[in-house]
């Protein structure tokens, strides 16, 4: 056993950390950091472009295609200095999601037209998967394709599609065969979201963003070149998807930068003359919160460096999913909680990026942006298999029930 | 980063795992707490494999292990309950004699490790007193100087395996206030023993006005509590490994249980809210194994970097061995309240292993001091 990680290593997260300090802009810093969902569309391009013109544009894609090669413990350390400068880790629908499976399954027609302006940040994409009736039970899904010449005529309704309001692509989950067990005829099918026949409508969620939104296709015609691999396999390759992120599930940058956020905000604030931080309730519970994070970390490093754990590793994965996003909401409670009253106040979008001097007493720049983070972070139990379907997994594979 | 067992290790952790599988068996073990734990030969075992002297220097006739290996070993005796006192002994009178920085002791010093290591002699910590609850430095024994050796007088409390040792490093104020260690052979004192409730037995330890020679003080001024401090969170850290393997062993009986009993007509681990359960507890489970690694990583990282990380340890696995405990008694149903029933003696070894050594909440008031520091 190893508990360190290599000089060379060191020295790169010091690269990670300078670069980002120098190159950041701190408008979009501030932005990110107050966390309007969904960002400007012009912010994430800006982002993904100083990324990629640093090589860095999609670190676990292969060299070939703009990727950098680094071992997973060199990702895993990018993404927490990228975390800590309060960068945006955005763009997950086209980036890690629909770009593995093009690279593993997709043509070679399809990766030269779709990779390069996603790692430039010029094309967006957004994820058709959920349905009204197939949540949690994806495999029940209903929206249908069939092949009208060289054409694939689509009908149907997806709901939860994140991004969809600024992506000019979807990657979406079609029934393309009715005689098979459902997870035979589904097909894996991209689509121009400017195509007619489609309409986007935005969900308004608790916080007052916009991320999510229901799409109808009517009779929506995609060229047949556009579906992926081989018909009947989109199961497999959405499945492939969601496994290719193992450890991103524990949401580990974010709970630990959220973490310390909830420190700095206790430390500013004052009970009876004494910072939050210092009285023993709220350390006592600050740190109960810290000790799983500690763990957590750990968790997921032991997954980088592939640990040959004696449990399922597929099980392993489903418990990180299980702790890191229930910590999501702790961490989040916990800044709610340090905020007090603060917490109350509805933040118009783009409101809070500013604070005038005379209001800043009253208002302290952390507090912008917390609730409606702390909102959304609701969604952490639910999206990606939620915490009752992850329960399930671990039954199933580390115990045979 | 690398979390694998070395092929030694891997060897080491099977031995351990094969040793308490074939000779300590649960009815067997249920035999030796009936008979008040007599001298069953499963120490001079554990010396012939090795694994006391695991901890010990090579300079003075051990392995010089890490403290992966001490880990594997502790939690494989977790998994069967073993009942000698393998952390008290192996772990922390093994490092504070290992530490022991007093010039005058260092003859006896190394006999006392090689006899520690080879088996033939027991230590224990007799440390905590009836007022000190887990405070380091609440020593209220005291250590008067008398020529050139000292006379010791106080009382300290609930001394795990007292009965079997051959001495004990008792900690004392001297007349400046300083807090030293010293080595007493167990005839100048008087035990006061009694079960505890895993099955295993402590001792209330008397001094009476017990001289000790100059070569019995093993610290040096001014190092004695931190001698404690480190060694302790060895101690404490073994623990979190023995709770590990407890933990692990009660998600396997667990679940056996719930593939063959049946009621309404079905293996009861065909119901969502009992698999759910158990889904929960292997997070728990999961976590702990993850805070115990990172434990082990900070041991040698300066002190308030050391405290914060084993006393994170520490909280975890009172609150992951109260919820592992609890609900692996729970899935049982009333089974699982039976002393015949194996369960329930794991949930009250993961009891003791909250409290020895420092208890949950102690931990972590000492994790917000370290992060503080």
């Amino acid at each position: 056993m190893r508990f360190d990680f290599a000089p060379e290593d060191e020295a790169f997260r010091l690269e990670v950390r300078s670069f980002f300090q120098e190159h950041l802009p701190k408008d979009l810093a501030r932005r990110f950091h107050i966390g309007a969902h969904p960002p400007e569309r012009d912010d994430v391009r800006r982002f993904q472009k100083l990324l990629h013109e640093r090589g860095w544009g999609a670190p676990h894609w292969p060299v070939e295609w703009g990727g950098t090669g680094w071992s997973p413990l060199r990702k895993h350390l990018f993404m927490e200095e990228l975390y800590n400068a309060d960068g945006l880790d955005f763009s997950w629908q086209g980036l890690h999601m629909v770009a593995p499976v093009l690279i593993a399954f997709g043509s070679e027609a399809q990766r030269q037209r779709f990779l390069p302006p996603m790692i430039a940040g010029d094309e967006f994409w957004t994820q058709g998967f959920s349905e009204p009736n197939a949540g949690s039970d994806l495999a029940s899904l209903r929206t249908q394709a069939v092949l009208d010449g060289d054409e694939w005529v689509v009908n149907g309704q997806k709901i939860w599609t994140s991004d969809a309001q600024m992506a000019e692509w979807g990657f979406f989950l079609v029934r393309t065969d009715l005689t098979v067990k459902p997870q035979r005829g589904i097909s894996f099918l991209l689509v121009r979201m400017d195509t007619p026949g489609i309409t986007v409508r935005p969900i308004v969620s608790i916080e007052g963003g916009t991320e999510l939104n229901e799409v109808f296709l009517d009779d929506v015609r995609v060229p047949r070149e556009n579906l992926v691999g081989e018909p009947g396999m989109g199961w497999t390759y959405a499945k492939y998807l969601l496994e290719k992120e193992r450890t991103a599930s524990a949401f580990l940058y974010f709970n630990k930068r959220e973490l310390e956020k909830a420190r700095d905000i206790a430390r500013e604030s004052i009970v009876r003359g004494t910072p939050l931080i210092d009285t023993p309730e709220f350390a006592r519970k600050l740190a109960r919160v810290e000790v799983d994070v500690l763990a957590l970390e750990y968790s997921v490093l032991r997954v980088l460096s592939q640990e040959s754990n004696r449990h399922n590793a597929d099980a392993v994965v489903s418990a990180l999913k299980l702790r890191g996003s229930a910590l999501q909401q702790r961490v989040t409670d916990l800044q709610l909680e340090a905020l007090g009253l603060h917490a109350l106040r509805q933040w118009e979008h783009g409101e809070g990026e500013t604070i005038a001097a005379d209001e800043a007493r009253r208002w302290p720049a952390f507090v912008p942006g917390r609730t409606a983070q702390a909102l959304i972070a609701r969604a952490s139990t639910i999206y990606g298999g939620s915490q009752e379907i992850q329960k399930n997994i671990i039954a199933k594979l580390a115990f045979g029930l | 980063m690398d979390f694998n067992l070395s092929d030694e290790q891997q060897m080491l952790r099977d031995a351990a795992s094969r040793y308490v599988r074939e000779r300590y068996g649960f009815e067997s073990r249920r035999h030796l707490v009936a008979q008040g734990i007599p001298e069953s030969g499963h120490w001079a075992a554990y010396a012939e494999m090795g694994w006391l002297a695991l901890a010990v220097p090579e300079a003075d006739g051990g392995l010089g292990c890490g403290f992966v290996e001490t880990a594997l070993v502790s939690e494989e005796l977790g998994r069967a309950l073993v009942l000698e006192p393998y952390i008290g002994c192996a772990v922390l009178a093994a490092r504070l004699l290992e530490r022991a920085d007093a010039p005058a002791c260092r003859a006896r010093r190394a006999q006392l490790l090689a006899d520690l290591a080879a088996g033939s002699t027991q230590i224990a910590l007799a440390h905590g007193e009836p007022d000190s609850r887990f405070e380091l430095d609440a020593v209220g024994t005291t250590a008067r100087a008398e020529g050139s050796g000292h006379v010791l007088d106080g009382t300290k409390l609930m001394v795990p395996a007292a009965a079997t040792a051959g001495a004990f490093i008792v900690s004392a104020r001297l007349d400046d206030g300083d807090v030293a260690l010293f080595l007493v052979p167990r005839d100048a004192v008087t035990l006061h023993a009694y079960p505890l409730i895993d099955g295993t037995r402590a001792a209330d330890v008397a001094l009476t006005g017990v001289f000790v020679p100059a070569d019995a003080r093993l610290s040096a001024p001014g190092s004695g509590l931190m001698l404690l401090d480190e060694a302790l969170d060895r101690a404490a850290l073994a623990q979190v490994a023995e709770g590990l393997g407890c933990m692990e062993a009660m998600l396997a009986i667990t679940n056996d249980y719930l593939k063959t009993r049946q009621q309404f007509g079905q293996p009861i681990g065909r119901f969502q809210a009992l698999q759910h359960r158990m889904s929960e507890m292997f997070v728990d489970v999961q976590e702990t194994r993850s805070i115990m690694l990172r434990g082990i990583a900070s041991l040698d990282a300066e002190p308030a970097a050391r405290r914060r990380a084993v006393s994170a340890a520490k909280v975890m696995l009172g609150s992951a061995g109260r919820f592992v405990g609890g609900q692996g008694i729970q899935l049982h149903g009333g089974i699982g309240l039976t002393d015949e029933h194996p369960i329930g003696h794991y949930y009250k070894r993961l009891m003791v292993l909250e409290k020895l050594y420092g208890d949950s909440e102690w931990h972590l008031s000492r994790f917000i001091e370290a992060q503080r520091a």
